[in-house]
């Protein structure tokens, strides 16, 4: 997946829509020259757009712009990560457009991808930032270690001195995967390298988090699609997700979802309920709190995705979706075990209960102790 | 002259128990105890509900007995009993309550609402704030013998009387009986024909009974006004002498709270159990007939209906017994709408007769024994309790209802048979 230097450096020249010959050293020429008709681009085009929750009107306006883009130069950096995301980015079972895209992009550096190795990988990675210094987009997987440089480091160099020099001459940052956006499974409970997410460490670069252990491939390329196309970031929601893809909850997109509604839930994974496909909630299911788009976009090449094939969610696009207890554990049960505090809450009221069971023993003795025989005479005052 | 609000505050501290802390725990102020009481029906006064005649009690068991309530007393948060309080209340305790107990039978939590309010008067009486007539008659029981003054000579005469109507022997502090009969001040008084009844009812059962000189009076002025020592002074009396006399079963006579004082709260009073019985005279009635020794003749055609007193039913368990007998002359009894342990009380049980400030609300709740009448329509009468009779009779009186009121022992006796 090495990238041709002639294609990467193509001169961005104006493009004729019209003739349909896409501009040297652009992506269209790029996708043409794969063998992508110009029907199943305009197929992805329309798929992004409505995807994004966008206007059909802005159909041509996103094939323009991707046409006429010149292929944007990408850094890729993997830190404390298991390569889950690229994997899934890469391990497409057909050529899709999707993917197409991701394979036109010029990658300038992604140490797991590129064929190039010691020295030369690093001065791939030293000329890109150079030559593309402002414009380029920083691709980021996987987690930070606070705690001790030595955890991970590329070439002798620790990922913070790494993403802090990348960072700076990026036009903006994707994080990609819930180890890069929220810390993941490094940042999870007891977190022994301080590992900490793309954001904690950036603040002055827009950043898009892309979570997910690991996340849909066709978002990534949603989001590639709205840079090239508008030069701007699309929407994002309050933990910096794109609203286009993690709007909703999986729950409220799930087809099981009617099952929750009636009450009917599967109680174990082989019983009744599991076999005629009743909602997993008990099993587990976090699709209630998880915002992600597994229940509509799917896996696979929209082959199925977890709750489809049986397997309640587990929240991974969510922070902290690891130490969100047991993920076989039903939503409204405790996170953690109580009965030990529970224990200790239990003996101390009872202790608080004789205690007060022992004074007002205590003042109710004192009162009969002070009453005199009522008489007659103390009747009235 | 020394009643005092620290000592009205320490009785009510003495009150609360285990079951008063659970009953003011588990209220959940759903008020249907409202809708069972006639003070309230006939009133629709929400100061009126049973629980709220409870306040001072349940003010004392949350400021002295509860985390809450602690806490709060030391920032100054919790309400206080006060003179002015009790005084507030006294209407409600006294004059608004009779102690019939409807509203315990309602209360979905089990509360026994009745016991609650006979505990508050403890502490209302110690902080001097009984009402003026009830303390009258609580000083006559103690010094007298009787609330209404009735001394031993007085009885007495009335035997005579009976002795010389029936030509029967009513006997006097006897020793070694199977009963001793007990006598309420308003039987004694109002209804000598009581004590005529129960001679020639003896008479035909040949059962041995005496009266006592010393422990006639049945009635416990102590337990209405709220005073346990008083009321244990009373019930005592009654004790030396049964005891003395070597008695089998003391009878409480035709009077509702004189059954509840020496048969429920009589061993509590004391402190010890009896060594003697106590039943209600219905009870032992039934009892006989049930022997065979009480044979009537003849029957009643009228239109008959029997009004349960409180505390003999709905308090004291007697229900079925009055209905047997009833039925042993009865050719035509009708049982009143809410008749047996929920019947609706006459309104001046419970201290609230001897009571002349509640004159006015006694008459006004009367209306309900009325709704209950003029439903039934009944010729006449029939109670176990001379208090009941004489309230009916007055609030009869004041609606211009003609309908006779019968003691049912009395009209047992006017059909024993001759054989």
């Amino acid at each position: 997946m090495t990238k041709d230097k002639n294609l990467k450096n193509g001169a961005p020249e104006q493009v004729n829509l019209e003739k349909g010959t896409p501009v040297k050293g652009t992506l269209g020429e790029a996708l043409r020259s794969q063998g992508v008709s110009r029907r199943s681009f305009m197929k992805f085009c329309a798929t992004t757009a409505s995807m994004m929750a966008l206007p059909p009107a802005m159909i041509p306006t996103i094939a323009r712009a991707l046409e006429n883009a010149r292929r944007p130069s990408v850094i890729w950096l993997s830190f404390q990560e298991c390569t889950g995301c690229t994997e899934s980015l890469t391990r497409a079972h057909t050529s899709t457009v999707e993917s197409l895209i991701f394979d036109s992009i010029s990658l300038d550096y992604h140490h797991t991808l590129q064929a190039a190795a010691g020295h030369g990988a690093e001065e791939a990675r030293e000329v890109a930032m150079e030559e593309n210094y402002g414009n380029y987009l920083l691709v980021v997987d996987g987690s930070i270690p606070l705690d001790n440089p030595g955890y991970s480091t590329i070439a002798g160099i620790s990922n913070l001195d790494m993403l802090n020099e990348a960072a700076k001459g990026a036009a903006a940052i994707i994080a990609v995967g819930t180890c890069a956006t929220y810390g993941g499974i490094p940042h999870a409970n007891p977190n022994p390298t301080g590992a900490v997410s793309v954001k904690d460490i950036i603040k002055d670069k827009p950043i898009i988090n892309v979570p997910g252990c690991p996340p849909i491939p066709v978002v990534i390329t949603g989001v590639l699609a709205h840079f090239l196309t508008f030069g701007s970031l699309p929407e994002l929601d309050h933990i910096g997700r794109p609203k286009a893809f993690y709007g909703q909850s999986i729950h409220d997109r799930c087809y099981r979802r009617p099952f929750y509604d009636k009450g009917q839930f599967a109680e174990t994974f082989d019983d009744e309920g599991a076999k005629k496909g009743w909602c997993l909630f008990k099993l587990g299911c976090k699709g209630p709190t998880t915002y992600n788009a597994c229940a509509t976009t799917k896996w696979n090449n929209g082959t199925s995705f977890p709750i489809e094939s049986g397997h309640p969610c587990i929240g991974c696009s969510e922070p902290d979706f690891w130490d969100g207890g047991g993920f076989y554990k039903a939503l409204s049960m405790p996170t953690v075990d109580l009965s030990q505090t529970a224990a200790y809450a239990a003996a101390g009221a009872a202790a608080a209960g004789v205690a007060i069971g022992l004074m007002n023993r205590s003042k109710k003795n004192t009162s009969n102790k002070i009453h005199v025989k009522t008489t007659l005479e103390d009747l009235k005052k | 002259m020394s009643a005092t609000i620290e000592k009205g505050i320490n009785a009510l501290k003495r009150q609360v128990d285990s079951s008063v802390a659970a009953f003011f725990s588990s209220c959940v102020h759903c008020g249907i105890c409202a809708e069972a009481c006639l003070f309230y029906t006939e009133t629709g006064d929400a100061k009126r509900t049973p629980i709220n005649k409870t306040e001072p009690l349940r003010r004392i068991w949350k400021s002295e007995y509860t985390l809450f309530g602690r806490v709060g007393k030391m920032f100054g948060l919790t309400r206080k009993v006060t003179d002015e309080m009790l005084e507030e209340w006294q209407e409600l305790v006294y004059d608004s309550c009779t102690l019939c107990g409807r509203c315990s039978m309602v209360c979905p939590v089990g509360n026994d609402i009745a016991l609650m309010i006979r505990k508050t008067r403890e502490g209302m009486a110690a902080a001097g704030q009984a009402p003026e007539g009830l303390i009258g008659a609580t000083t006559r029981s103690v010094t007298i013998g009787s609330p209404m003054g009735v001394k031993w000579p007085a009885l007495a005469a009335q035997i005579r009387h009976v002795e010389e109507d029936s030509g029967l022997k009513v006997p006097v502090d006897q020793s070694d009986v199977d009963y001793m009969l007990l006598l309420s001040s308003m039987e004694i008084m109002n209804f000598p024909e009581f004590i005529e009844a129960m001679a020639k009812i003896f008479d035909k059962a040949g059962v041995s009974w005496t009266i006592s000189s010393e422990a006639f009076e049945a009635t416990n002025s102590g337990i209405q006004i709220g005073v346990s020592d008083i009321a244990a002074e009373l019930v005592q009396r009654i004790v030396d002498v049964a005891d003395k006399l070597r008695v089998k079963t003391v009878i409480s006579p035709e009077c509702g709270h004189a059954y509840m004082a020496i048969r429920w709260d009589g061993p509590n009073l004391v402190g010890k159990p009896f060594g003697f019985k106590v039943r209600h005279v219905l009870e032992v009635l039934d009892d006989l007939h049930k022997q065979g020794r009480l044979k009537l003749a003849g029957k009643d055609t009228q239109r008959l209906t029997y009004h349960d007193p409180c505390q003999i039913s709905r308090r004291g368990g007697v229900i079925d017994e009055p209905r047997n007998l009833i039925n042993l002359f009865a050719d035509n009894f009708v049982e009143m709408p809410d008749g047996g342990k929920m019947n609706w009380c006459c309104g001046a049980g419970g201290g609230v007769s001897a009571n002349e400030r509640a004159d006015e609300i006694r008459l006004k709740v009367f209306d309900r024994k009325k709704a209950q009448l003029e439903e039934v329509k009944p010729d006449a009468i029939i109670s176990a309790c001379s208090n009941c009779r004489i309230h009916l009779e007055d609030g009869l009186e004041e609606h211009n209802m003609d309908i006779p009121l019968l003691s049912l022992t009395e009209t047992i006796a006017e059909y024993l048979s001759d054989e």
